[in-house]
């Protein structure tokens, strides 16, 4: 692409010139190829344009987390259009998710879900395009992602916590770990046999639950006085780091409020290994629990920073985890060189401070640009704020004078309204390509039209491949995105299928028919566009019946809808998909099943009967 | 273990299974006899095809489809069976259909249509070009592209095989080159200049329309060896399109810009490209969405921004990539609201430095 950004109009048309002879035919400059050239020459830096034209693709996958609506969303960037919506822990009636017997053994009868942080697996610190995490907040639940298919495939209930909050996996060497922080403090057990806990605060506990991602099954939590909210990882595979903002275990808001001081919590991921070897562990709710309390173990380190911290991310280098202040209007820039010199007690854990600038009012998170930069959501200024690592450190130095002149702040641009998280194009990998930023604001008042009371959030698309942060584009988000990542688009690609594999799933119809056993109807139908495998079953009322269809389309793209008329079933199923669905066949009468997704010019004629005879 | 014995007990269970024979309804199959296709009085049976003798005199010979190009199939994902009568000139003395589920009926169109472009293959040579849109015209299917296509495929597939194997018509069994794993990285113009890349360009003034702009400008080119492939589509999808090429097979790319289309949109719903398809000697090759790559941009250095581009994978290993082949592009374009097919092609040959 650097390649292409250079390129200059001389030389295009000699090239053009070759081109014609090649052809063999006269050299002809065609009008529009010298309008395409003007065109690139809006991917120049700080001048990027956000249009996509009819034909053309987006350069980056952006993976959104849904919010209470507890889905994952694909939004193509820079042009912010939204490509697909990935229920994870709702349900889904235009997919059948939470309809289907396949999503049902996931969901477990929960279809509410809280989504806020959905992270890429790894390898050597970038995206390797195999997986998404996500986090639900609401029930407990970490739920993984397949990037070939685009769906869930495994949902892990994580049990002793609760306000399951901070996500993050594991950067290098590639992710066998995942890490997820609860932000609610509660009596560990919690439940009748630890009653006695239930109205002594002092008695709740914070825990940071370590997960298997391949397995997606939990390896141990490590149990804190704390709360977490904030989640990251380093670049060397040797810690897990967070914030926490009740280190007083308050449970109102004034008690949450009342220390100066909280901590920024780092995780030995080493030590927490050989507790797990040496046994130092009790089982709780059938999880390995690792006391990682003040003075009971040396897992964790903690660092002091301004009270009420939110984000902790990581520079792109490795180098520095910056959190940012909220309730204090700076960021805690902390040399992660260095922890290893505080693990040890060679040096105080507040000296792993390297600076400590001030933003704005409310900093919340914070996102690189590759080139040396943080970009900061201020939430109570309203604005996104570019400031200069390296100059806030130089200034942290040379003490309060320079600190007061903010020279390492490069540039303000207020955003409507209100932002919460902040992430700029990779910037969660050692590749931050600097060339975008979007700002997840929670209030959109007068950018789209009125549509009533509660109102879309608005994502600003922001240009930061120049000097300047540009603003470009506004987009209603319906609620509520808390964080996204921005993934370059080659990396996503190879791994995206068109098709399932077919006989992943065991019970795959490779032709149709009907079995009874006494009460239990199994039907396996196929589906190829425009004729179902079976034209008409007859069943008995009160027959336990499983539907099981095959899609036996080959052309991507096209999936079929399953619906039973008055029996409010409905799914989809792509090429070579299958999903099944059990149902008491409870109302007598004719009930046409008809395909709900179009596929065929006679669509509409893909239908047959169940009969259900009294 | 045991699920799977559960599996084939339930596999033996099931009943009957009703709901295909709804496939009937959508399949034609028609009577033939050999006379239909070639005036003869006598035929011998040979392998794959009849010899149709006139007194002693042989006078040409008949032929199934599905006995020569049976991997070639339609908008229905089924071969096309086509009776073929060919004098022993290499004259088409008649086809006829005889079994397909093409759903034509399903734009608009009735059997017959499908009959009256049969009825056109007749006197046809198939020593010379016989390309849909020149030669052979869409008027009485227009609309149904990958039903003429690969139609046309068949028969000039099915009949040149005939002719080669009658000795009427010689293709030299080369013997197939390597390519080299050389790399070095090439710019847009070292591509162009060295024939890497070939260009086909078709103007508007070509289509009959009042313009001066090139209606389509397009860039076709070998994938294979890496110091095309990796400098055109860049190092990782070169190295994701290898990675599918790894049990066999080979690769284009076609890139292009300007109003027309090389695309279309057809194969969205047929997944079939219909606009387009390579033929080489007695074989046509049409590619399929299943094994093609949508390609946005042009890595080499100084190339020009594309409207459209994908990678194509041959799995047929009939296709020898390193021999000449032609691109042909069937265009559809539209003058005022009449729509209308021209052909073009443009010949490919790898140059040497690509081979060992």
């Amino acid at each position: 692409m650097s390649d292409k950004v250079k390129f200059n109009r001389r030389n295009f048309l000699q090239i053009l010139g070759a081109a014609g002879i090649a052809a063999g035919s006269g050299v002809l400059i065609p009008k529009e190829t010298l309008l395409a050239r003007t065109e690139k020459d809006s991917r120049r830096r700080g001048h990027q344009s956000n249009e996509v034209k009819p034909g053309e693709l987006d350069d980056y996958y952006g993976f959104w987390s849904g919010g209470h609506s507890g889905e994952v969303r694909v939004i193509g960037v820079p042009s912010m259009r939204e490509i697909k919506r990935i229920p994870v822990f709702n349900m889904d009636v235009a997919t059948g998710w939470g309809i289907t017997n396949e999503s049902k053994k996931l969901l477990r009868g929960r279809y509410t879900g809280d989504t806020h942080h959905v992270h890429g697996s790894y390898k050597n610190g970038t995206y390797d395009g195999r997986y998404l995490f996500v986090n639900d907040k609401l029930n407990n639940r970490v739920a993984r992602i397949r990037i070939d298919y685009m769906e869930v495939d495994a949902i892990v209930d994580i049990p002793n916590v609760q306000g399951l909050h901070g996500l993050f996996p594991q950067r290098y060497p590639k992710t066998e770990w995942v890490v997820a922080n609860s932000e609610f403090q509660v009596p560990v057990p919690n439940d009748e046999t630890n009653a006695s806990a239930f109205t002594k605060p002092k008695q709740y506990y914070g825990l940071h639950t370590i997960i298997d991602a391949e397995r997606m099954s939990i390896v141990c939590q490590v149990l804190v006085d704390e709360n977490m909210d904030l989640a990251a990882t380093d670049y060397k595979g040797k810690y897990s780091m967070t914030t926490s903002y009740n280190t007083e275990k308050g449970v109102t808001i004034s008690e949450m409020l009342a220390s100066d001081y909280d901590y920024m919590l780092v995780f030995h991921w080493g030590r927490i290994k050989e507790a797990l070897r040496k046994g130092n562990y009790t089982r709780i709710n059938g999880v390995k629990v690792i006391d990682g309390r003040k003075g009971h173990s040396d897992i964790v380190l903690r660092i002091p920073v301004p009270k009420n911290p939110h984000g902790i991310n990581v520079s792109p280098d490795g180098k520095y985890a910056i959190c940012s202040g909220k309730v204090s209007p700076t960021c805690t820039v902390v040399d992660l060189d260095l922890i290893d010199l505080a693990f040890e007690g060679k040096i105080k854990p507040e000296e792993c401070i390297v600076a400590q600038p001030e933003i704005g009012l409310g900093p919340l998170h914070t996102t690189f640009d590759g080139r040396g930069n943080a970009y900061t959501s201020v939430f109570i200024d309203s604005t996104n704020v570019k400031w200069n690592i390296q100059k806030a450190i130089e200034a942290e130095k040379k003490g309060e004078e320079e600190k007061k002149k903010k020279e390492y702040i490069i540039d303000v641009l207020d955003i409507h309204y209100q932002v919460g998280h902040i992430m700029a194009s990779m910037a969660e990998t050692k590749e931050a390509d600097g060339k975008w930023l979007v700002s997840l604001n929670k209030f959109s008042k007068d950018r789209f039209l009125n549509a009533g009371p509660v109102k879309a959030e608005n994502d600003q698309l922001i240009d930061i491949s120049g000097k300047k942060l540009r603003l470009v584009h506004d987009s209603p988000a319906y609620m509520e995105p808390h964080d996204c990542i921005i993934v370059r688009r080659d990396i996503v690609e190879p791994n995206v299928k068109d098709r399932y594999d077919m006989f992943e799933h065991p019970l795959a119809v490779t032709e149709s028919g009907v079995k009874r056993n006494g009460k239990n109807v199994i039907i396996r139908m196929t589906s190829n566009a425009p004729v179902y495998g079976l034209q008409e079953v007859r069943l008995k009322k009160g027959d336990r019946v499983t539907l099981i269809v095959t899609n036996h389309d080959e052309i991507s793209d096209l999936s079929h809808g399953v619906a039973i008329s008055n029996y409010n079933i409905n799914f989809v199923i792509g090429p070579f998909q299958t999903k099944s669905v059990t149902f008491t066949a409870d109302k007598v009468g004719v009930f046409w099943v008809y395909c709900t997704n179009f596929c065929h010019a006679l669509h509409l004629e893909m239908r047959m009967r169940l009969i259900v005879e009294p | 273990m045991k699920r799977l014995i559960i599996l084939i007990f339930l596999f033996v269970m099931l009943a009957p299974v009703k709901g295909y024979s709804q496939w009937e309804f959508f399949e034609h199959r028609y009577k033939y006899k050999l006379t239909d296709v070639l005036e003869a009085d006598r035929f011998e049976k040979k392998d794959g095809y009849w010899e149709g003798y006139r007194g002693n005199r042989l006078v040409g010979y008949v032929f199934l489809s599905k006995e020569w190009t049976k991997k070639l199939v339609g908008y229905s994902g089924k071969h096309m069976e086509t009776l073929i009568g060919m004098d022993t000139e290499g004259r088409l003395t008649g086809v006829k259909i005889i079994f397909h589920s093409e759903p034509i009926v399903l734009i608009g169109l009735k059997e017959k249509n499908y009959q009256d472009f049969m009825k056109q293959y007749k006197g046809r040579s198939i020593k010379e070009e016989l390309t849909v849109g020149k030669q052979i015209s869409m008027d009485a299917i227009t609309g149904a592209t990958v039903t003429a296509v690969v139609q046309n495929a068949i028969i000039l597939g099915s009949a040149r095989k005939v002719a080669a194997v009658t000795g009427m018509m010689q293709f030299a069994k080369k013997k197939r080159g390597k390519i080299s794993t050389k790399f070095r990285r090439l710019t847009w113009k070292e591509l162009l200049e060295s024939g890497a890349v070939r260009n086909l360009r078709v103007t508007s003034e070509s289509l009959g329309m009042k313009s001066k702009e090139v209606y389509l400008d397009l860039y076709f080119a070998v994938v294979t060896p890496p110091s095309i492939g990796r400098s055109l589509l860049g190092d990782r999808l070169y190295s994701d399109i290898m990675k599918r090429l790894k049990n066999g097979g080979s690769a284009i790319v076609v890139f292009a810009r300007g109003k027309g289309s090389f695309k279309g949109s057809g194969y969205a719903r047929g997944g079939v490209f219909d606009r387009f398809n390579i033929e080489q000697q007695d074989r046509v090759f049409v590619f399929r969405d299943r094994d093609y790559r949508i390609v946005t941009e042009i890595k080499a250095t100084g190339a020009p921004d594309i409207r459209e581009g994908g990678v194509f994978i041959v799995r047929d290993a009939e296709f020898d990539q390193t021999s000449p082949f032609r691109f042909n592009l069937i265009l559809p374009f539209r003058i005022g609201a009449k729509k209308e097919f021209k052909s073009f092609g443009a010949e490919y040959r790898l140059p040497e430095r690509f081979l060992e």
